[in-house]
């Protein structure tokens, strides 16, 4: 395949580095000795000049390209250079920005990009899968949302239990409820009884909302429940972790010292507590009682400051620190440290983007919201040939009857259930079977 | 054209950093027209062929006054920036009563005759406020009597509100008159692009709900079910009701007639003392669900609720009432006095301690933002004790950033600031116009109470009209002196225009340049 990489930082580079070895790379960047450095180390194409400009675009040939990567650090640049390359190529793109209004404007189908990673979210989610309790990835509703397909990245500590370990066969899968896809490494898996579920792999589940929290409850560690974190700097990364811990209703304050942006936080989270003080006044985390919080985030611009208030905050008696990490040498000195976990946004970026271009499956299944047809929502002619056939019968072929709404219900088949004309028909299919599957209902 | 647009103003009349002439002329521009609401009761004295002159004198005095103000500054684009919106928004609401009072004097109505109790009754009249001098309503002409209820009329929704909505000169300016005119501490939600338009919206409301109101009490009277209510009748108090007056045209009050009118009063005051920025939602955009999360309507309705239980147990365990009148009587007494009206359906200065307590404190509470209803109102109290909680956390968590929201939007500092001293304004005011009546009674010689003066103070501030005592419900302000007259008249002025219009004038900072 084919791909052009734009931007050959932090983030481009490891990408450069997963993809090099099975794939056709052309990296832009505007900093030639850098470029230089990189085209010594991998065998790259390397084209010096702006990413967002056709004339450089065409140089690195994206006339034959079947993937364009946009992660500079700039998110106008990757969604340019996205943009042009949808006119002028036939190449899927992908785009790394961080903020979280163009994911939304995305996500509502106002930026015409195959995908999109967002660095903060990213992050927030690597954290917050370390803490055991991984937030749903993400939620599309069907049917009213009596229909819900989510994903969900399972820890990679997550001891085996009834579910995970098992195979799928024996597995106690919530009622409801299907396993629609497994992703593991860059791998997508057709989830067949044989087949189980393990830690550290990222699933798809098509199943009720109560399943759904089945399922989320399944994913979490409940030995040692989080349910209050302390995040120190409420920068957009620490925002974004806030949020999604919110969501998983977590109680969480955050430590911000500017006084403006503690005011404008404390307005946009109504559920988070917001302080405006430093993370390193001793006075301040022993009368907000900061040592009895399960958890603490650090996620302040520096990487010094976040390892000092980090060490304050364990001799206070927090019990599990985490911290953002910006500098990549900086991650083995805070473990010798003694901080728990230490999350780099740049590698946990370019990590998600690797497992997209990889398997082209993937890719695809990721895309659900990108307006790739993988979810279909199809009603059952009468001249089906499924049906009055249980379900049992139906061919295996990789597509998945996730749920039926039948007369304004959900219903999620078993074996013997058989499909009516007029049924809606909720189904995990790959984009190849599209027009397969809809011959056949 | 250009150039002379960018070439500094130059008024006529300047005090230090006040446009004068501008002012005037503004206020003369809505005199003008004023003149032409002395039509409607002339029209009545011509359908009871009661005597038309005294209306059409006033009118003509009220235009020409108003005509000659206008000329000050003849040529001349006025320029009104937000010192003059109060000078126009105060001298407005003091010289309107002043000529609504005219027919009174030229029309030689006996219990009227002294001017001040003239203009206390127009005062009480625009204000919406509902407290009389009368002694013997029903002694008056019918045309009188539909000046008093039309003067709560224009004066309930606001003479500038409907001056912006038709006068093309308010075009400018016009957003500082209405903020200061319209009821509530927070900036005036726009229900269209311009502020013109929501003016015309709002009065179109207005006039819709007070025709449907028209419409449903014309029907008792129709229909049979209750014989008391005239057409007549039914104008009067869908006027006063909307208004959230308490003008009436019959001695007494709502008490005049069968339950069943009572209670569709009770509803149309419980109506009108909401929000019409949020009653235009409701009825017109259909936003109910918008509505429905709204924190101060919530908050109102809880208010009337419990006021109307305490009533209740007070009339049925006092054993001042029972069965349906018991509750129809407590309910109506709620909401009429919450929402500021002060309509009446019993004597409640015959009820026991725990009514009037009820009562009183319901004056402090007041009805919604942006209703036609005066006092505190319910959003103040609110974000108050919202305010109050938040110190409270803060003593504890001195670092603790806590914006305060309303309805989940949160809320400007600064807005919360300027709640705290308007309430603060509020109860100074009262407090020292309860003192004033009480001196100014030993000073004449006369019979008050503590808590008359207290009742007094508090009804014509909130707006509500019948206070305790004597000038309870079926009782009259005619008792006082003509300086307490005067006060109260004073009183009902500054809570109408929630007193900092009022006030702001009063400080020297205003007047410098």
């Amino acid at each position: 395949m084919k791909i052009v990489v734009v931007g050959a930082g932090q983030v481009g580079t490891t990408i450069v580095e997963a993809l090099h070895n099975e794939h056709d790379l052309a990296v832009i960047d505007l900093d030639g000795p850098r470029l230089t450095a990189l085209s010594y180390r991998y065998d790259i194409r390397a084209v010096e000049g702006n990413g967002a400009s056709r004339r450089v675009l065409q140089d690195a040939g994206i006339g034959e390209s079947d993937l364009l990567i946009a992660c500079t650090s700039r998110d106008e640049i990757n969604l340019v250079s996205a943009m042009l390359a949808k006119r002028i190529s036939r190449a899927q793109t992908i785009v790394r920005t961080t903020d979280v209004e163009y994911l939304d404007a995305w996500r509502e189908r106002q930026i015409e990009v195959d995908f999109m990673v967002s660095s903060e979210l990213e992050t927030a989610h690597a954290i917050s899968t370390h803490i055991g309790i991984p937030a749903a990835r993400q939620t599309d509703t069907f049917a009213d949302g009596q229909v819900q397909i989510v994903e969900f990245d399972v820890p990679a500590e997550a001891a085996t239990d009834e579910v995970i370990g098992r195979r799928l066969r024996e597995a106690r899968i919530p009622q409801e409820s299907k396993v629609a896809s497994i992703i593991r490494g860059d791998r997508a898996i057709v989830p067949r009884g044989e087949e189980s579920i393990l830690p550290g792999d990222r699933i798809i589940i098509i199943g009720s909302p109560g399943a759904a929290r089945v399922w989320s409850r399944i994913m979490t560690r409940v030995e040692h429940l989080v349910d209050d974190v302390v995040i120190f700097g409420a920068g957009a990364t620490g925002v974004a972790i806030a949020r999604v811990l919110l969501e998983q209703g977590i109680r969480v304050r955050l430590i911000e010292a500017q006084a403006d942006r503690a005011r404008k936080v404390a307005e946009e989270l109504p559920g988070a507590r917001v302080f405006h003080a430093s993370g390193v006044d001793p006075d301040f985390l022993e009368r907000e009682r900061i040592g009895a919080s399960r958890a603490a985030i650090f996620s302040m611009r520096e990487d010094s400051k976040n390892l000092y208030a980090a060490t304050l905050a364990r001799v206070h008696g927090v019990r599990y620190t985490i911290a953002v990490v910006h500098d990549p040498i900086s991650i083995e000195v805070f473990e010798r440290a003694g901080i728990d976990v230490a999350v780099n946004p740049r590698s946990v970026t370019a990590e998600e983007i690797v497992r997209f271009a990889h398997d082209p499956r993937v890719r695809q299944m990721a895309m659900l919201e990108g307006d790739r047809f993988e979810i279909l929502d199809i009603t059952v002619r009468d001249t089906s040939e499924f049906v009055g056939r249980p379900f049992k019968e139906l061919p295996m072929t990789g597509s998945l009857i996730g749920a039926i709404v039948r007369n304004g219900t959900a219903i999620f088949p078993h074996g013997d259930d058989m499909l009516e004309p007029g049924d809606r028909a909720i189904i995990f299919t790959e984009s190849a079977r599209v027009s397969q599957v809809e011959r056949a209902l | 054209m250009a150039l002379a647009a960018r070439m500094p103003h130059r008024a006529t009349l300047w005090a230090g950093g006040v446009d004068l002439g501008s002012a005037l002329d503004l206020v003369g521009g809505v005199l003008k027209y004023l003149g032409l609401a002395f039509l409607v009761p002339a029209a009545i004295a011509l359908g009871y062929s009661e005597p038309v002159w005294p209306f059409l004198a006033s009118g003509a005095i009220t235009a020409g006054v108003g005509g000659l103000l206008d000329r000050i500054s003849v040529g001349e684009r006025e320029r009104v920036g937000p010192r003059e919106g109060f000078l126009v928004v105060a001298l407005v609401w003091l010289l309107v009563p002043a000529f609504g009072s005219l027919p009174f004097l030229l029309g030689d109505v006996p219990q009227l005759s002294n001017p001040v109790n003239a203009f206390f009754e127009a005062v009480s009249g625009f204000t919406a406020t509902g407290a009389t001098v009368l002694t013997d309503i029903e002694a008056l002409d019918r045309s009188m009597l539909m000046w008093r209820q039309f003067s709560h009329w224009l004066g309930g929704m606001g003479i500038i509100v409907l001056a912006v909505a038709v006068l093309p000169r308010l075009r400018i300016g016009g957003r500082q008159l209405l903020q200061s005119e319209l009821a509530g501490p927070t900036e005036i939600e726009r229900l269209s692009a311009t502020i013109r338009e929501t003016a015309r919206r709002l009065w179109t409301l207005y006039i819709g709900l007070t025709a449907v109101a028209v419409l449903a009490l014309a029907l008792l009277g129709w229909s049979g079910l209750d014989p008391a209510m005239t057409f007549f009748d039914a104008v009067a108090h869908a006027f006063s009701a909307l208004a959230l007056g308490g003008f009436s045209s019959q001695n007494e009050s709502v008490g005049a007639f069968a339950a069943v009118t009572q209670w569709v009063i009770a509803a149309l005051m419980l109506l009108a003392g909401i929000n019409f920025l949020r009653l235009y939602r409701i009825f017109v955009q259909r936003q109910v669900r918008v509505v429905a999360g709204d924190e101060e309507l919530r908050l109102y309705l809880g208010i009337l609720l419990v006021g109307s239980l305490l009533l209740v147990v007070e009339l049925l365990t006092g054993s001042f009432e029972s069965g349906e009148a018991g509750v129809r009587h407590a309910v109506f007494q709620t909401v009429a006095i919450m929402t500021t009206t002060g309509f009446a359906t019993a004597d409640y200065t015959q009820w026991g301690a725990l009514a009037t307590m009820t009562l009183l404190l319901l004056m402090f509470v007041g009805a919604s933002a942006g209703s036609t209803g005066g006092s505190i109102k319910v959003i103040r109290h609110l974000l108050l004790f919202k305010v109050a909680r938040r110190e409270l956390e803060q003593t504890v968590h001195r670092e603790a950033v806590v914006p305060i929201r309303l309805s989940g939007s949160v809320v400007d500092e600064r807005a919360l600031r300027s709640v705290a001293v308007f309430v603060l304004l509020y109860l100074a005011i009262f407090a020292l116009g309860a003192l004033g009546l009480v001196v100014d009674a030993r000073r004449v010689g006369a019979e008050l109470a503590a808590f008359e003066a207290i009742g007094a103070a508090a009804a014509c501030l909130g707006n509500v009209g019948p206070a305790f005592g004597f000038a309870g419900p079926f009782g009259s302000y005619e008792p006082f002196s003509d300086l307490s007259t005067g006060i109260l008249a004073g009183l009902m002025w500054l809570g109408r225009l929630e007193i900092v219009p009022v006030v702001v004038l009063l400080t020297r900072n205003y007047w410098r340049a």
